[in-house]
């Protein structure tokens, strides 16, 4: 496989998956910023589990999804059914402690970083079919999950509180729990692709995990669409990719064109370009098609 | 007789003309992966024009064998993310590549390059980053430690009379390593050194100054970005501090910045560095003139003859280990220029020769420079 | 005892950082509803243009304050259609909406300003501003006109515009207008003119912080909005979303809070300890320790 398809893919994919870490509480209307405070703690844990404990790698993730998930529910016994504003300043808090605590700690490497983690195959082309499977297996749990969520009932239960918090109370929606659950999964997640990503570059900086991200995975969702899963899924790839297809007198301006596309998406297609419309005509298109050709192939019989 | 002469001749001439390797480019290409847009931007431009002085100097002397150099910018616009897909794209076909800037880029692509087996120099980073990717970089600096000290020693002879020095510390990269280098030279001599942490995100710096003058320090050692350390100096000023001479500057902090923001405030500090503007050669003057024509006569930056210098010791490289430019030894030809800059004598640098020993440089100067009226006067070279 | 003095009295300075852009905040909050998390950055865009006015016009300082003020008001009336166009429910406020296309404007903004002036350094305003001029010292204690001015000029303001807001008719039709566009216009209040006012005045405030902050800090950089955005915003928050006097009681509390932190404790974690403490003030009292005014 080619190094540059095998980067950009991985990088599309942490994308995606931190853009649904985020897109799943915002379904009941929390901005929840402290994913990228768990991305670069659970990258930093396993770092330090393999490079200096020489910890296997599979017990690495384990370890750096289960803090994530202990400090997200945790987290969200007193912020699960809080207004958007609290969320917001647990996530900017979260943000700066985990930076803080990190830059003073020697073990981690401080401000220098992290450096040399292994692989996590034998030879080099092992560990990016590797992780690809791996990025690419989450994707799709994850991808699976959050679509079982969004037609179920509790995902029902979370357009409401969307729509209106104190209706959905009236009408028997445990927006606490419904919060916890949200939060729990969404830092789950985003612990898993911190330590993914610390094994994408075999390298840890504290300057991986800044506010920047937030307002990269911020613009992936509202311009891709926040009311579905799929806004993510497609325009996270295409946020990162196309611009590296620009001249390079436009790419100095590349942050300039991010902005300005945020702000024209906001104004003109409030729900972001893929909406829930059209993905709930698409899946009637889809079926209608399957049904149609089982008649025809009944009929054929 | 003369016609087997003749021959004879002939076939010994074609045979020494097939001997000696024929390069296989048109152009030698190096891509530069800097940051030419984002918060940095202004500094990656002085670099990239460093290395593109170095490219026209190259091309108008007969180019590298023959052939023109070409050094191509790649943005990575300080994002890990790009620069990993941009040094992934470098390493198919490139012999060499020159950066990356800053330093979570380098962490990010430089695994690549190591991973190819291919050189990168990373010229603007401290040797604590570069080490991590030896043989495939090079060092611009000795290790921290060995340096610092016995340069800020130098500084502390100067004001002898000095008990306690406070230094401002901001936590970025290999700052602390640096501050705390900073420390050895000055315990050495008998001085006690207190730290002052400075926020990243500070705007306003009073209760730093007053805490750092509670401490009733002599001296005062600045380890933070140029902008901040001339805004604190002018606190400084402002609560009573009067002795400049006792104010000492670290080389990270010698940028455009400071002088800008610091104005008359800075007047009488010093600062230590790595390049010295008095230097008086023909290429230092070509360089400096024509760098003040395309900045509006702004001075050099400190760290633009770095890749300026990294060009020619690629063409060194090139010239002196047979070095064709053949895809099929790709390889081979990646590890000679490896090879050849990590143990290079007497390199021709655009101020002053070196050697490198193991990818590291064994004998560069460094100076103490005073400021005045905006401008550094030279104080003392130490090596 | 004197480094006490001067720590609180740096940190006042600092707090009135905070009070100066979080009254500019509120008041877009009072007056539009829209929650914009970049509006330290259009202050900063406009210390840029009152930056370039002083350079080309010798230091004339009343062009320059022209020139903020002027920059800030079109900014405001240039992005208020499209925060209209945003906002899906009124009476409340549309946090996500609003903050999102205020994040974007930020962007463009920071990254314009990195680009296109001085070559993304830093620009330094002339001491003719005023603001270092010492106006007591003793020791370790300094206290600069900028500062006196800053603050001054922060609970004017404070006060000024609840007056305006809260006793005035004009103050009343903004509100209105901003909870209720149709029931205003039911009433008789011109929506043109009256929402241009509304936003002209925020301006107004804006331009006026940018040259306070000048004197203040007697700089500028691309990066200087979002370095504050956030503090602001959380000021915002924890005082209560559109309290003008909470505003300059937390924004206070807040600097003296940093001085504190970084002049006894550690600078390196002044940030952290101070959002700390905002988040368990958050967790027991949601709504802000003033209340929320909208």
């Amino acid at each position: 496989m080619p190094l540059p398809l095998y980067y950009f893919l991985a990088n599309a994919a942490i994308n995606v998956l931190m853009s649904w870490a985020l897109y799943l509480p915002y379904r009941v209307a929390h901005l929840h910023f402290i994913t990228v405070a768990n991305m670069a703690i659970s990258g930093y844990l396993a770092g330090y589990l393999v490079g200096t404990l020489h910890v296997p790698f599979g017990w690495a993730l384990l370890a750096g999804v289960a803090v994530a998930a202990l400090i997200g529910y945790l987290v969200s016994q007193f912020i699960g059914d809080a207004p958007t504003f609290a969320v917001v300043i647990v996530g900017f808090t979260f943000i700066y402690i985990t930076r803080t605590v990190i830059e003073n700690l020697k073990a981690v490497g401080g401000t220098l970083g992290m450096f040399g983690l292994p692989g996590i195959a034998a030879t080099p082309a092992g560990h990016r079919w590797a992780m690809l499977g791996i990025l690419f297996g989450l994707l799709l749990l994850v991808g699976f999950l959050i679509y079982r969520f969004d037609h179920s009932r509790l995902g029902r239960a979370a357009s409401a509180v969307f729509t209106d918090k104190d209706l959905s109370s009236s009408l028997g929606v445990d927006a606490r729990r419904l919060g916890m659950l949200v939060q729990t999964f969404s830092c789950t997640v985003a612990g898993a692709c911190g330590v993914l990503y610390a094994f994408i570059y075999k390298s840890l900086h504290l300057d991986f995990f800044t506010f920047h991200l937030v307002g990269i995975f911020m613009t992936v969702i509202f311009v891709g669409g926040y009311a579905t899963q799929w806004g993510s899924l497609v325009m996270a790839p295409i946020l990162y990719g196309v611009p590296m297809l620009f001249p390079s007198a436009v790419q100095a301006w590349r942050i300039v064109i991010y902005g300005a596309a945020l702000v024209l998406v906001l104004v003109l297609k409030p729900e972001g370009f893929v909406t829930r419309r059209f993905v709930v005509n698409l899946e009637r298109t889809l079926s209608v098609r399957r049904r149609g050709r089982n008649t025809i192939s009944k009929e054929g019989l | 007789m003369k016609k087997a002469f003749w021959l004879v001749l002939a076939v010994a001439l074609v045979a020494l003309t097939s001997c000696a390797p024929k390069v296989a480019v048109k152009e030698w290409t190096v891509p530069f992966l800097n940051a030419l847009t984002g918060p940095i931007a202004s500094i990656g431009e002085y670099l990239d024009w460093g290395a593109q002085q170095a490219a026209r100097e190259i091309n108008a002397a007969g180019g590298i064998k023959g052939k023109p150099v070409k050094v191509v910018g790649v943005d990575t616009a300080l994002d890990p993310q790009l620069g990993s897909v941009k040094m992934a794209e470098i390493v198919k076909n490139s012999l060499v590549a020159l950066g990356p800037v800053p330093e979570n880029v380098i962490q990010a692509a430089m695994p690549i390059a190591v991973e190819a087996g291919m050189m990168s120099m990373t010229a603007t980073t401290s040797y604590e980053y570069a080490v991590k990717y030896f043989p495939w970089t090079v060092s611009w600096f000795p290790p921290t430690e060995k340096r610092l000290g016995v340069l800020v020693a130098a500084w502390g002879k100067l004001h002898a009379d000095m008990k306690k020095v406070v230094q401002f510390v901001e936590n970025y990269g290999p700052w602390p390593g640096m501050a705390d280098a900073h420390v050895k030279g000055l315990s050495e001599l008998g001085m006690t050194v207190e730290k002052v942490e400075v926020p990243t995100d500070a705007v306003t710096f009073g209760p730093l100054v007053v805490k750092a003058l509670g401490m009733k320090p002599d001296g005062i050692v600045f380890v933070c970005n140029g902008e901040k350390i001339a805004k604190i100096i002018k606190e400084l000023k402002g609560r009573g501090w009067k002795e400049m001479g006792k104010v000492l500057v670290f080389s990270s902090g010698d940028v455009p910045e400071l002088y800008a923001t610091g104005g008359k405030d800075i007047d009488g500090v010093v600062v230590y560095n790595y390049i010295n503007p008095f230097v008086d050669n023909p290429r230092w003057n070509t360089f400096k003139a024509a760098f003040e024509k395309d900045h509006k006569g702004m001075a050099p930056f400190s760290l633009s003859p770095n890749y300026y210098d990294a060009l020619y010791m690629i063409k060194e490289a090139i010239e002196k280990t047979g070095v064709t430019g053949n895809p099929k030894k790709l390889a081979e030809e990646r590890k000679k220029i490896a090879d050849y800059c990590a143990n290079v004598k007497g390199f021709k640098g655009l101020q002053f020769n070196w050697d490198m020993k193991d990818g590291i440089p064994t004998n560069k100067p460094t100076y103490l420079f005073e400021i005045k009226d905006g401008k550094k006067v030279l104080l003392k070279e130490v090596r | 005892m004197q480094v006490l003095i001067a720590q609180l009295i740096n940190g006042i300075s600092l707090g009135s950082i905070y009070v100066l852009l979080v009254t500019g905040f509120n008041l877009l909050l009072l007056v539009a509803m829209i929650i914009h998390f970049s509006y330290p950055q259009v202050v900063v865009f406009s210390m840029y243009i009152a930056w370039v006015v002083l350079k080309a016009t010798g230091n004339n300082l009343v062009l320059g304050v022209l020139a903020a003020v002027a920059a800030s008001i079109l900014m405001n009336v240039a992005s208020a259609p499209l925060f209209q166009k945003v906002m899906q429910k009124r009476g409340e406020v549309d946090i996500n909406s609003t903050m999102v296309l205020s994040m974007g404007i930020g962007m463009i903004i920071t990254d314009v300003l990195s680009h296109s002036f001085n070559r993304g350094f830093p620009v330094a305003f002339p001491n003719a501003l005023g603001g270092s001029r010492s106006i007591v010292r003793a020791g370790v204690i300094s206290l600069t006109l900028g500062q006196v001015v800053a603050l001054g000029v922060g609970v004017i303001a404070v006060s000024a515009f609840f007056v305006l807001l809260y006793r005035s008719r004009a103050g009343r039709a903004f509100r209105a207008i901003a909870e209720d566009p149709s029931g205003a216009r039911l009433v008789g209040i011109p929506l043109l003119s009256t929402g241009f006012a509304s936003y002209a005045i925020t301006g107004l405030l804006g331009g006026v912080s940018a040259i306070l902050l000048a004197m203040l800090l007697g700089s500028a950089s691309p990066g200087l909005g979002e370095q504050v955005a956030h503090k602001v915003l959380a000021v915002s928050i924890i005082a209560g979303l559109g309290n003008l006097v909470g505003g300059l009681v937390v924004g206070l509390g807040l600097g003296v809070l940093e001085a504190v932190v970084q002049g006894y404790i550690s600078g390196s974690w002044s940030n952290a300890i101070a959002f700390v403490i905002m988040l368990v003030v958050i967790l027991v009292k949601p709504k802000g320790l003033f209340g929320v005014k909208l």
